[in-house]
C-alpha cells in the first residue's frame, strides 16, 4: 500500500521525522512550562504556543503524506487552538474576572514538576518503541504525546482554579491530537472535523459555565465548589 | 430503510427548531413530545426491519444498524418519549411559577432535542470515530440542561459534569486511536479500520498490546459516561441538579449509550484478549455496585439516592457482561431496558414530588400516597421495581444475571446477591418513608394531579409490569439476535 510507503518517509531519520520529533519535544516543554507557571497570562500563552507548534507538526505530516485534509486540520488548529481559544480565554475570563496570579496549586510547584518528570519517565517505560509496529512514524512521538496527555491530566488535578483546569484539559487534548496525527494520519476527515467541532463547543460551554460561576460565587476556584458534598 | 434510520435521530432534532418559530412553553413541550413519539415509532420499525433482513449499512459504514444498535435505539427512544412527555408538564409548571425565563425554557427545548437526537444518532453509526464524536456532542448538549437553572449549585454540578466527562471521553478517544492502530497491519482501508463490522470480522488478527490498551482505556473512558466507579463522581451531582425530565434522560438514556460503546469494544476485544475483558468488567462492575449501595444508605436528597441507584444498576449490567455467556449478555441487555424504564419513571416522579413539596430532601417528604395518590403510588411501586422485587421486569433480569453467575459456578454470584439485598434495604427504607406516613399540610402537595404529567408515569409502570410477567416474542428475538451480533 502506498500509504505505508508514505509512512516510511516519516521514520525517525528523515527530515520530516526529525521535524516531527522536534515539534513533539517543544510541545512537551510547553506542557512543563504551563505546569510550572504562576501567572495566568503565561499559562494561557504556553498553551497557545503549544497549539501553534502542534499545527506545525500537523503541517509536517500533511506535507510528508501529501494529504489535503491534514493541511486543512493544520490551518484549523492554528486558527482555533493557537489564536481563537487563547484569545477568547483571555478576553472573556482573565480580563473580565481580573485574574492575574494563580498560585493555587494543591501540591506546591516543585512537587508538581517532579511528579510531571515521573509521569514523563512513565510514558517512556509504558510505551516502548518495541511495542509499536516498525513501519510507522517517528517512534519517539508516541511516548512524547503520551507524556503530554499525562501532564495535561496533572495540570487538571493539581491546579485549583476552574480556568486552569480547562487549560489543562486543552493541553491533554493537544497530546491526543499529536498522537492522532502521527499514529493515525489517515483518520476519516469527517471524524477529525467532528472531534474539532466538539472541542470548540466544549470550550465555549465551559467558558460560559466558568463566567457564570464567577458571577455567582465571586470566585470560581474549584475548592470553593463544595456545595454539593452530600 | 435509510430514510427510516435517519428519521430516528432527525425527528427529535427537529424539535430544536421549535424555539425559532416563537412558541411558548406548551408548544415547546408538545414539539419535544412529538419528536420523541416519532423517533419511537421509527425505532420500532427499524427494529422490525433489522429483525427480518439482518444488519443494515449505508454510507460506507457511517450508518450501521444491527440488532444490538436496534435494541439500544429502541430503549433510548422509549426513554426519550417518556421524558419528553414529562417535559410538557415540567415546562408548563416552570412557566407558571416563573422560575425560568423564556430564554431558559427555549434553551431547555434546544438542549433536550439535541441531547436526544445526538444520542440516537450515536447508536446508529458503525464508525467508532463518529460514535465518539456523537457521544461527546450529546454530553455537551446535556451539560447545558444540567446548568440550566443557573443557580450556583447547578452551575457547579454542570462544571463538574463537563470537566470530568470531557476528561473521560478524551480517554475514550485515545482508546479509539489505539484500536485503529491495532488494526494497522490488516489490509483494510483507513475508513474500514474504524468501522465496526470490519473490525469485528478481523478481531482475532488485531495487534495484542494495542488492543489491550484500547479496551482498558475504552472501559475507563466510556465508563466515565456510564458512571462506573471510581469514575462516577460527576453523576450524583448532575442527576440531582438537572431538571427532572433531563435527569431521567441522563440516567436512563445517556448511561446506556456509554454502555453500548463498552458492549462494542468488549465484543471486539473478546476473541483476542479472552477472559481478561470479563475480569476488567467484573472489577469495575462490583466497585460500582458497592459504591452505589453504600451511598444509598444515607438518607437525604432523594434525587441523589436515585442517582446512586443508577451507578449500582450500571454496575450490575457491567457485572452481567463480565459473567458473560449467552445468559449473562441476555441478562445485561434485559436489565438495560428494565432499568431504563424504571429509572425514567422514578426521576419523572421525583420531578412531580419536587414541584409539590418544593424540596429534594427525603426527610421532609412524607405521606406522598395520601397527598398525591398517583405520584405517591408510582413512587412506591417504581421503587419496589427498581430494587428488583417481583412482579416487575427488574426482578426477572437480576434473576437472570445471578443465574448467569451461578452458571459459571462463580462465587461472585453470592457477592452480587448479598449486595443486591443491601441495595434493596437502603433504597426502600428512604422511599417507603416518603410514600407513607402523615402528609405535610400544604396546598402544593395536595394539588390536583395533572393528566399530562401522569401519562408517562403510568405508561412506564405498565411497561415494567408487563416485562415482569411476559417478554414479548419480538423483544426476545431482538435480544437473541443482539447476542448473536456480538459473539
Amino acid at each position: 500500500m502506498s500509504l505505508l510507503a508514505a509512512f516510511e518517509s516519516l521514520s525517525a531519520s528523515s527530515t520530516s521525522g526529525v521535524l516531527l520529533d522536534l515539534s513533539a519535544v517543544v510541545m512537551l516543554l510547553c506542557a512543563f512550562a504551563a505546569l510550572g507557571s504562576k501567572l495566568f497570562d503565561r499559562y494561557v500563552a504556553y498553551y497557545a504556543l503549544q497549539s501553534i507548534v502542534l499545527s506545525l507538526a500537523a503541517a509536517v505530516v500533511a506535507h510528508a503524506l501529501g494529504q489535503a485534509d491534514l493541511w486543512a486540520l493544520a490551518v484549523l488548529t492554528f486558527l482555533i487552538k493557537g489564536i481563537g481559544i487563547p484569545l477568547a480565554t483571555r478576553r472573556f475570563l482573565l480580563d473580565r474576572l481580573d485574574l492575574r496570579r494563580d498560585v493555587a496549586i494543591s501540591t506546591g510547584l516543585s512537587t508538581s514538576l517532579i511528579i510531571g518528570a515521573f509521569l514523563t519517565a512513565f510514558a517512556y517505560l509504558a510505551i516502548r518503541p518495541s511495542t509499536l509496529p516498525h513501519a510507522l512514524v517517528a517512534s519517539a512521538v508516541v511516548p512524547l504525546s503520551t507524556a503530554i496527555i499525562l501532564l495535561g491530566g496533572l495540570c487538571m488535578v493539581v491546579r485549583r482554579h476552574t480556568i486552569a483546569q480547562l487549560i489543562g484539559w486543552l493541553i491533554l487534548e493537544n497530546g491526543v491530537f499529536l498522537g492522532a496525527i502521527t499514529l493515525t494520519a489517515t483518520f476519516p476527515f469527517i471524524v477529525e472535523a467532528g472531534i474539532f467541532l466538539d472541542l470548540v463547543a466544549a470550550v465555549l460551554i465551559m467558558i460560559t459555565f466558568v463566567s457564570g460561576l464567577a458571577h455567582r460565587l465571586a470566585t470560581a476556584a474549584a475548592p470553593e465548589l463544595r456545595g454539593l458534598r452530600h | 430503510m435509510t430514510v427510516l434510520v435517519v428519521l430516528v435521530p432527525v425527528l427529535p432534532l427537529l424539535a430544536a427548531l421549535s424555539p425559532l418559530v416563537g412558541v411558548r412553553a406548551r408548544g415547546l413541550g408538545v414539539a419535544l413530545a412529538g419528536g420523541g413519539l416519532g423517533a419511537l415509532g421509527c425505532a420500532i420499525a427499524v427494529a422490525v426491519q433489522v429483525g427480518r433482513h439482518g444488519a443494515f449499512h449505508a454510507f460506507s459504514g457511517f450508518i450501521y444498524v444491527d440488532s444490538l444498535s436496534a435494541f439500544f435505539t429502541l430503549t433510548v427512544a422509549l426513554v426519550v418519549t417518556l421524558a419528553s412527555v414529562g417535559s410538557i408538564a415540567y415546562l408548563r409548571t416552570e412557566e407558571e411559577r416563573e422560575e425560568l425565563n423564556l430564554l431558559q425554557l427555549r434553551l431547555y427545548a434546544i438542549g433536550f432535542a439535541l441531547f436526544a437526537g445526538l444520542m440516537l444518532a450515536s447508536l446508529e453509526t458503525g464508525n467508532l470515530g463518529l460514535l465518539w464524536v456523537l457521544i461527546e456532542a450529546s454530553t455537551l448538549a446535556s451539560a447545558v440542561l444540567v446548568g440550566l437553572e443557573a443557580k450556583a449549585s447547578s452551575l457547579e454540578a454542570a462544571w463538574k459534569y463537563i470537566i470530568i466527562s470531557s476528561f473521560g471521553v478524551t480517554m475514550a478517544l485515545v482508546a479509539t486511536l489505539f484500536l485503529y492502530y491495532a488494526a494497522s497491519s490488516l489490509s483494510l482501508s483507513p475508513n474500514q479500520r474504524l468501522t465496526w463490522p470490519a473490525l469485528f470480522a478481523h478481531a482475532t488478527l488485531l495487534q495484542h498490546d494495542s488492543l489491550r490498551l484500547a479496551f482498558l482505556l475504552a472501559v475507563i473512558g466510556y465508563g466515565t459516561k456510564v458512571g462506573l466507579a471510581p469514575m462516577h463522581t460527576w453523576l450524583p451531582d448532575a442527576h440531582s441538579e438537572a431538571p427532572s425530565p433531563a435527569s431521567a434522560m441522563l440516567s436512563a438514556a445517556l448511561l446506556n449509550t456509554g454502555m453500548y460503546a463498552i458492549f462494542r469494544f468488549q465484543a471486539i476485544a473478546l476473541p483476542e484478549l479472552g477472559r481478561y475483558t470479563n475480569h476488567v468488567l467484573l472489577v469495575f462492575g462490583f466497585a460500582s455496585i458497592v459504591i452505589g449501595a453504600l451511598f444509598m444508605v444515607r438518607r437525604g436528597n432523594f434525587k441523589r439516592l436515585f442517582a446512586y441507584s443508577s451507578i449500582e444498576h450500571m454496575g450490575i449490567v457491567s457485572v452481567a457482561l463480565g459473567f458473560g455467556g449467552v445468559l449473562g449478555v441476555y441478562g445485561a441487555l434485559l436489565h438495560t431496558l428494565n432499568h431504563a424504564i424504571g429509572k425514567c419513571v422514578l426521576f419523572l416522579t421525583s420531578g412531580e414530588i419536587v414541584h409539590r413539596w418544593r424540596t429534594r430532601d427525603a426527610t421532609k417528604v412524607s405521606g406522598a400516597l395520601a397527598a398525591a395518590p398517583i405520584a405517591g403510588g408510582v413512587l412506591l411501586l417504581a421503587s419496589l421495581a427498581i430494587v428488583g422485587s417481583p412482579p416487575f421486569g427488574l426482578f426477572l433480569s437480576e434473576f437472570t444475571i445471578v443465574r448467569a453467575g451461578f452458571h459459571g459456578s462463580s462465587p461472585l454470584a453470592f457477592l452480587l446477591l448479598a449486595l443486591l439485598v443491601l441495595a434493596f434495604i437502603a433504597f426502600a427504607r428512604t422511599t417507603a418513608a416518603m410514600a407513607t406516613g402523615e402528609p405535610v399540610e400544604s396546598e402544593d402537595a395536595t394539588a390536583p394531579q395533572s393528566v399530562v404529567a401522569a401519562i408517562p408515569l403510568l405508561a412506564g409502570m405498565a411497561a415494567l409490569l408487563l416485562l415482569g410477567v411476559w417478554i414479548p416474542g419480538g423483544l426476545n428475538d431482538l435480544i437473541m439476535h443482539s447476542i448473536g451480533a456480538i459473539r
